[in-house]
C-alpha cells in the first residue's frame, strides 16, 4: 500500500478532476449544444480555440495560465486576488485543460440525437420541459456521463499545466502525478511503484466503465431505426 | 380540406388541392412532399391554410416520418402515454394500443416490433392528441416488401375506421389503388387530382402518367380518327380536345400490349410486326421489349406465357387496341425538362 502523502496527494486530485468534471459538465453541456445545433459567425474560430488545448504543449497553457493568474497577472488586477499555486488556479487550468475532451464528448452524444424524434416529440404538443426530461436527457445522458468520466481521468493524470499553475507544494497544490514525479526525482522507486500501479487501476476501471456505459449507449441509439 | 400552401426554403413550391378521407400525394423524390408534409406540422417555415402561423404544438395534428420516430428507449404503451397527461394516461394509451390491435404488444421496446407493429404504435401515439388530420411520409418504405401491400392496407382500414382524413405521400403509384382521393405533385406544383380510378385511367400530362406507371410514352401527331408514332398510323378514339394536326402523347401500359396468337383470327386495327428482344420474369410475368416500328415494353401474364413460350429473338406481332391507348395533351418538348 502507499504511504499517507500518496493519499494526501491523491485525494487532492480526486476533488480537483470531480470538481471540474462537475464545471464541466455544466459548462460544456450548453456549449456542446451550441456547437452541436446552431450556427453563428465564428462558429469555426470557436470550435478551434475550444479545442486548442489538445495539440498545445500542457506547459505553454500551463505558462499562460501562469501569466494570467499570476500576481501580476490580469485576473488578479481585475479581482484582487492571485489564483496561482491555490486550488482555484488548479481547477481552473483543469477546466480549461479537460474542455476538448468533454465538449467533443457532449456534442457527439447531442449530434447522435434523432433529430427526428425531437420534431415529432413538437407535433405531440408536449410541453418543452417534459421533452427534454422525458426524450433528450435519457438519451443523452450516458454520453454526457463518459464525456465527464473521460475529462475526470484526464484531468487525474495531467502534469505539465497544473506543475505551472499549481507549483508543488505537498498538501496544497501538489497532485498525485507530481508526487509521483517528486517520488522518481528523489529516487524512491519502489513507492513510485506502488503508486503507478494504484493509478493505473485506477484508471483502467474508469476507461472499462466508460467502454460499458458507451457499448449500452449505441446498442440504445441503434434500436432507433 | 382545402389545402393551399406556399414553401420557400428547403425548396420553393407552391400547391393547391383537397384532402378527402385517405389522400395519397404522389411524385418523384425531390418534388417535395416530405417539405410539404413538415410544412403543415409547422416544422418549417410556410404560409397558408389550414393551420398557417401555428407553431406544431398548437396544430391538430398527427406527423408519422418516414422512420416514425419512436421513442426508442420506451415501450410501446410509454411511446402512446408520452403525449398524455394525468394518472389514467396508462389505461388511456392500453386502450389506444387495442384499438391498433397491439395490445400485447404493449411492453415491447420498438426494437422488437415489426415494421407494420411500429407503424402502428406511431399511429396511435398520433391518435392520442386527437388530431383532426393525419399526415404520413412513405408508409411503405419501412415495410418489408413481400407483405408491405396487405400491411398498408390494414393501416389504411384503421385509419377509415377512426374517421380521420389523412394525407400521405408516396412516390409509390401501387398505393394509388388504396387511397380515396389522389394527387399527383411536379416540380411545379399539384399536376392532376381526383378519385385514384379516374386519374390512373387518364392521367392528364405525361408526367403523372409515367408517374403512375405507364412504361411507353411517345409524342405522337394527331390524324384523321388517330394518331401517328414514328411513321406508324394508330386508330384510336380521339378525345375532343386533339385536333388533327396537333401534337399530343400517346402512353400504352405495358400490361395492355398484346401479343397477336397465329392461331386465331387477327385483329383488325394497329397490329406491329417486330422481334422480341429479351423476356424477363417480374413476379409471376415476364417483362420483354418489342423491337419493332414502334418500341415497346410489354408484360405477359404467366398464364400466357405458358401457352405462347415466346423466346428472346422471336418474330412476333403486337396488337394496341384502341381502347387501351392513351391520349394526353402535350409538346414533345415540354417531357424533356421532367
Amino acid at each position: 500500500m502507499p504511504e499517507p502523502e500518496f493519499f494526501t496527494a491523491l485525494r487532492l486530485s480526486l476533488l480537483v478532476a470531480s470538481l471540474s468534471a462537475g464545471l464541466l459538465l455544466l459548462l460544456g453541456t450548453p456549449l456542446a449544444w451550441l456547437l452541436a445545433f446552431r450556427d453563428f459567425p465564428g462558429k469555426a474560430l470557436l470550435e478551434a480555440v475550444f479545442l486548442l488545448p489538445l495539440v498545445l504543449p500542457p506547459t505553454v497553457l500551463g505558462f499562460y495560465l501562469l501569466l494570467f493568474l499570476g500576481p501580476e497577472g490580469l485576473w488578479t488586477r481585475i479581482t484582487g486576488v492571485s489564483w496561482a499555486f491555490r486550488l482555484e488556479g488548479l481547477l481552473f487550468a483543469s477546466v480549461l485543460f479537460s474542455l476538448p475532451f468533454a465538449l467533443t464528448a457532449y456534442r457527439e452524444a447531442f449530434l447522435s440525437l434523432d433529430r427526428n424524434l425531437l420534431e415529432v416529440a413538437r407535433t405531440l404538443g408536449v410541453p418543452r420541459a417534459k421533452l427534454y426530461a422525458r426524450v433528450v436527457f435519457p438519451l443523452v445522458w450516458p454520453g454526457l456521463l463518459s464525456g465527464t468520466l473521460l475529462a475526470f481521468a484526464h484531468t487525474l493524470g495531467e502534469f505539465g499545466v497544473v506543475l505551472m499553475v499549481g507549483g508543488s507544494i505537498p498538501g496544497k497544490t501538489q497532485m498525485v502525478s507530481i508526487y509521483l514525479y517528486d517520488l522518481v526525482q528523489a529516487l524512491r522507486f519502489a513507492e513510485a511503484a506502488r503508486a503507478s500501479l494504484f493509478l493505473l487501476l485506477l484508471s483502467l476501471l474508469i476507461l472499462v466503465f466508460v467502454r460499458l456505459l458507451e457499448r449500452r449507449w449505441r446498442a440504445w441509439r441503434s434500436t432507433t431505426g | 380540406m382545402e389545402v393551399h400552401y406556399r414553401i420557400r426554403r428547403p425548396i420553393a413550391l407552391e400547391v393547391r388541392f383537397r384532402i378527402q378521407g385517405f389522400t395519397l400525394l404522389l411524385g418523384e423524390s425531390g418534388v417535395g412532399k416530405t417539405t410539404l408534409l413538415k410544412a403543415l406540422a409547422g416544422l418549417l417555415p410556410a404560409e397558408g391554410t389550414p393551420y398557417g402561423g401555428l407553431p406544431p404544438e398548437k396544430r391538430p395534428i398527427g406527423y408519422l416520418p418516414q422512420d416514425l420516430a419512436l421513442f426508442p428507449h420506451m415501450t410501446a404503451w410509454e411511446n402512446v402515454a408520452f403525449p398524455l397527461r394525468g394518472k389514467d394516461a396508462k389505461d388511456k394509451a392500453m386502450a389506444l394500443l387495442e384499438r391498433v390491435g397491439l395490445w400485447a404488444h404493449a411492453h415491447k421496446r420498438p426494437s422488437a416490433l415489426s415494421g407494420g407493429q411500429k407503424q402502428r404504435v406511431a399511429l396511435a401515439r398520433a391518435l392520442a392528441r386527437n388530431p383532426e388530420l393525419l399526415l404520413l411520409d412513405e408508409p411503405t418504405s419501412a415495410l418489408d416488401p413481400l407483405t408491405k401491400d396487405q400491411v398498408v392496407a390494414e393501416l389504411i382500414a384503421l385509419i377509415r375506421r377512426e374517421g380521420l382524413p389523412a394525407l400521405a405521400v408516396s412516390h409509390d403509384p401501387a398505393l394509388a389503388g388504396m387511397a380515396d382521393w389522389l394527387v399527383v405533385l411536379g416540380r411545379k406544383g399539384v399536376l392532376q387530382e381526383g378519385p385514384p380510378e379516374r386519374v390512373m385511367a387518364a392521367p392528364g400530362r405525361v408526367e403523372v402518367a409515367r408517374l403512375l406507371g405507364y412504361q411507353n410514352l411517345f409524342p405522337v401527331r394527331v390524324g384523321e380518327g388517330g394518331v401517328e408514332v414514328n411513321g406508324v398510323f394508330l386508330r384510336l378514339p380521339l378525345p375532343p380536345w386533339a385536333k388533327p394536326g396537333g401534337s399530343a402523347w400517346l402512353g400504352v401500359r405495358a400490361e395492355e400490349v398484346m401479343v397477336v396468337r397465329e392461331d386465331r383470327p387477327p385483329p383488325l386495327e394497329n397490329v406491329l410486326e417486330g422481334v422480341l428482344e429479351g423476356l424477363h420474369p417480374q413476379g409471376l410475368a415476364y417483362r420483354g421489349r418489342f423491337l419493332g416500328p414502334i418500341p415497346l415494353v410489354l408484360l405477359l401474364p404467366r398464364h400466357v406465357q405458358e401457352r405462347l413460350r415466346l423466346q428472346p429473338g422471336e418474330r412476333i406481332r403486337v396488337a394496341l387496341k384502341p381502347r387501351y391507348l392513351h391520349l394526353m395533351p402535350g409538346e414533345a418538348e415540354e417531357a424533356r425538362e421532367v
